[in-house]
């Protein structure tokens, strides 16, 4: 039976945000994009706090129901302090997206350099020791977050190098995780919709029997600043360059005081999802730029989502189709 | 033939421009530049030529004497208009630069859409055919040059994503990409403060690799565009030895400061003959110049600035 409370397909756990500041051991400025992962039983969340000096860094919170979490007492990840990675990093080190494969952790993350913004990608086993793999995109891209499985035999990633300034969805392959390339447009903001103004990957692909499922973010620009919001996609199993499927409307706006005032107000921005054995999902989010927070959903209700749009036009987005 | 000697390194020969629109036998909007290699005796010539409608695409020129060309009357390479490379190249084709290398032509460009600019590669054996390879960017990366020699068994690439810094980057197949760095700046004050990239495909000299790039200045008029040399070891490119602190070509004469994108000197291909590095210019976006210089007086410039920055350098840490 399925029961749709309130106003957004994602519901809102009540206790909401499950970390703001007030749960760091540590002076900060704001908590906000966190990835999970579940290991045994734990939960695991990879955070980006921003200190008041300015510049993001990551902390590790752990949980056992992925709900209550617990701050570690000192960051698990800072910008880099030697060369070449100084550089890369010398404005901090944003929005981390874990992806596991093979049973190796990987995390894909925002590296702020004196030359631009450019995926870098790390590697831990503990997390709380992590190897820095490579810098693996040009300047000006964000928002990488690596498919959990290889396909045709390469890995491959989302990611949303800026193109004219429009902020679309692009994929890449690697064969070795350092060299990038065969680079694909996948999809672009729609005109009309929510998502007009930018979209981006949000939460590492999840596998399902229909394709890839993308949970992303699109934005759409007033005159007061942009509007995050959470959305879905489906792309080809075999070749996620083609999007087969998206949704019509949002899964989760920004509605509640802790999504519409902070840093940076209305703005619902996920970095990872966790499926449960009962096929439920938990979608974490980062609130206003100043809080986590937790929604759930099915996996059958994020996968229907994606087939709500029935126009190949409006899937693919952009005005030049 | 050294033309007008005097106000810059690069001397411009007196026949220019030698390629405009009054030279070909077909109707366009400009011609903007050129790429150039060797081929047997003969020198080829790929030109990006904007059609009326707008749009960019590559013709084939030849000579034999590097100075007289023939242009051909049918393109050389045109956008597709279907198949997976038609949607990242609606607007065209443009800036080809050539490269020599494993008996082959690599041909690296702009390919321009909708989804904004992002470097195409293609390949010739004797400019009757051309394959497309693939692409070796994302968006936003324009002035693809591959460097003539494998470096320390890898294929090198010089590009400008965007922020207007000069990159390097790696490749084992040209399929997959990594180690970026950034090798080079704009320079606040200077005339290349604007944005810079790779020109001409680099070029062996005695101390490394002499690389012709443009500089660009903005100005409440648009960009001035000009040429600089850089000098970049030879075993490790991402290392500058000697740049040159003012231009060896910048916009001077009537040709170079009227057309459709005035006060331009745009390289995208340079030739040896002999001591000298033979270049071949778009000026204004509009025609085809040649300059000449011989590589050592580009060189010994680089070294001598290089000099002069050291010295400052270790006065300012005084």
């Amino acid at each position: 039976m399925k029961i749709r409370h309130g106003i957004d397909l994602l519901q809102r756990w009540r206790r909401n945000p499950i970390l703001t500041l007030e749960d760091v051991p540590y002076r900060c400025n704001t908590v906000f994009n966190a990835t999970p992962v579940k290991v045994d039983g734990t939960y695991y969340l990879i955070i980006r706090i921003e200190g008041q000096q300015g510049y993001s860094y990551f902390a590790l919170a752990h949980s056992g129901d992925g709900l209550h979490f617990e701050v570690e007492p000192t960051p698990c990840m800072m910008p880099s302090t030697q060369e070449p990675w100084r550089t890369w990093e010398e404005n901090g080190i944003e929005d981390p997206r874990l992806t596991v494969i093979e049973g190796r952790y990987f995390i894909m993350y925002t590296a702020c350099g004196g030359h631009g913004h450019y995926i870098a990608l790390a590697e831990t086993e503990d997390f709380h020791n992590y190897e820095r793999i490579a810098v693996v995109s040009e300047p000006g891209n964000k928002d990488g977050v690596l498919f959990p499985e290889k396909i045709n035999g390469l890995y491959a990633r989302l990611d949303r190098p800026f193109g004219k300034g429009i902020g679309s969805m692009w994929i890449s392959y690697s064969p070795d995780l350092v060299h990038w390339g065969k680079s694909e447009f996948v999809c672009a903001p729609r005109p009309r919709f929510w998502d007009q103004y930018r979209i981006g990957a949000s939460a590492p692909p999840i596998y399902t029997d229909r394709g890839w499922l993308e949970i992303y973010h699109g934005v759409k620009m007033t005159s007061a600043g942009p509007i995050y919001r959470i959305g879905t996609i489906m792309l080809d199993k075999d070749n996620p360059a083609h999007i087969i499927g998206r949704c019509v409307e949002p899964l989760l706006s920004p509605r509640m005081d802790y999504e519409r005032i902070g840093d940076v107000g209305n703005v619902c921005f996920a970095c990872g999802a966790i499926v449960e054995d009962d096929n439920s999902v938990k979608v974490y989010y980062g609130a206003a730029d100043t809080s986590i927070c937790v929604a759930t959903t099915t996996m059958e209700e994020l996968i229907d989502s994606c087939f709500e749009c029935t126009d190949e036009k409006d899937c693919i987005g952009g005005s030049h189709h | 033939m050294n033309g007008i000697a005097g106000r810059d390194i690069i001397h411009r020969w007196e026949g220019n421009p030698l390629i405009s629109i009054a030279d070909l036998s077909f109707r366009c909007s400009d011609i903007h530049n050129a790429g150039i290699a060797r081929l047997n005796g003969d020198v080829m010539m790929l030109l990006n030529i904007e059609s009326l409608q707008g749009h960019n695409l590559f013709y084939r020129a030849r000579s034999n004497d590097c100075i007289n060309f023939t242009v051909d009357p049918k393109p050389f390479m045109s956008p597709p208009k279907t198949g997976p490379r038609a949607k990242y190249e609606t607007f065209g084709i443009r800036d080809p630069r050539i490269t020599p290398l494993e008996g082959k032509f690599y041909i690296t460009y702009v390919a321009d859409s909708e989804l904004g600019m992002r470097l195409g590669l293609a390949c010739t054996k004797d400019f009757t055919d051309v394959e497309f390879l693939g692409y070796v960017s994302q968006p936003d990366v324009k002035n693809g040059v591959l460097f003539p020699k494998k470096i320390n068994g890898r294929y090198a690439l010089l590009k400008r994503p965007d922020g207007g810094n000069l990159w390097l980057s790696y490749s084992q197949d040209l399929d997959f990409w990594g180690d970026e760095k950034v090798i080079m700046t704009t320079r606040g004050g200077f005339w290349d403060s604007s944005r810079i990239g790779a020109a001409a495909v680099p070029i062996e000299c005695e101390q490394g690799w002499l690389l012709l790039y443009y500089g660009a200045k903005d100005t409440s008029a648009g960009p001035l565009v000009r040429l600089g040399a850089v000098i970049l070891d030879h075993d490790d490119p991402s290392k500058v030895i000697a740049r040159s602190d003012i231009p060896i070509l910048s916009p001077r004469e009537r040709y170079e400061r009227v057309g459709d994108i005035p006060n331009m000197v745009f390289s995208c291909g340079a030739i040896v003959k002999d001591d000298e590095v033979w270049v071949y210019y778009g000026a204004s976006d509009s025609c085809i110049c040649l300059g000449t210089a011989t590589i050592e007086s580009i060189s010994e410039f680089c070294l001598a600035c290089a000099v002069v920055q050291d010295y400052m350098h270790s006065m300012e840490e005084e």
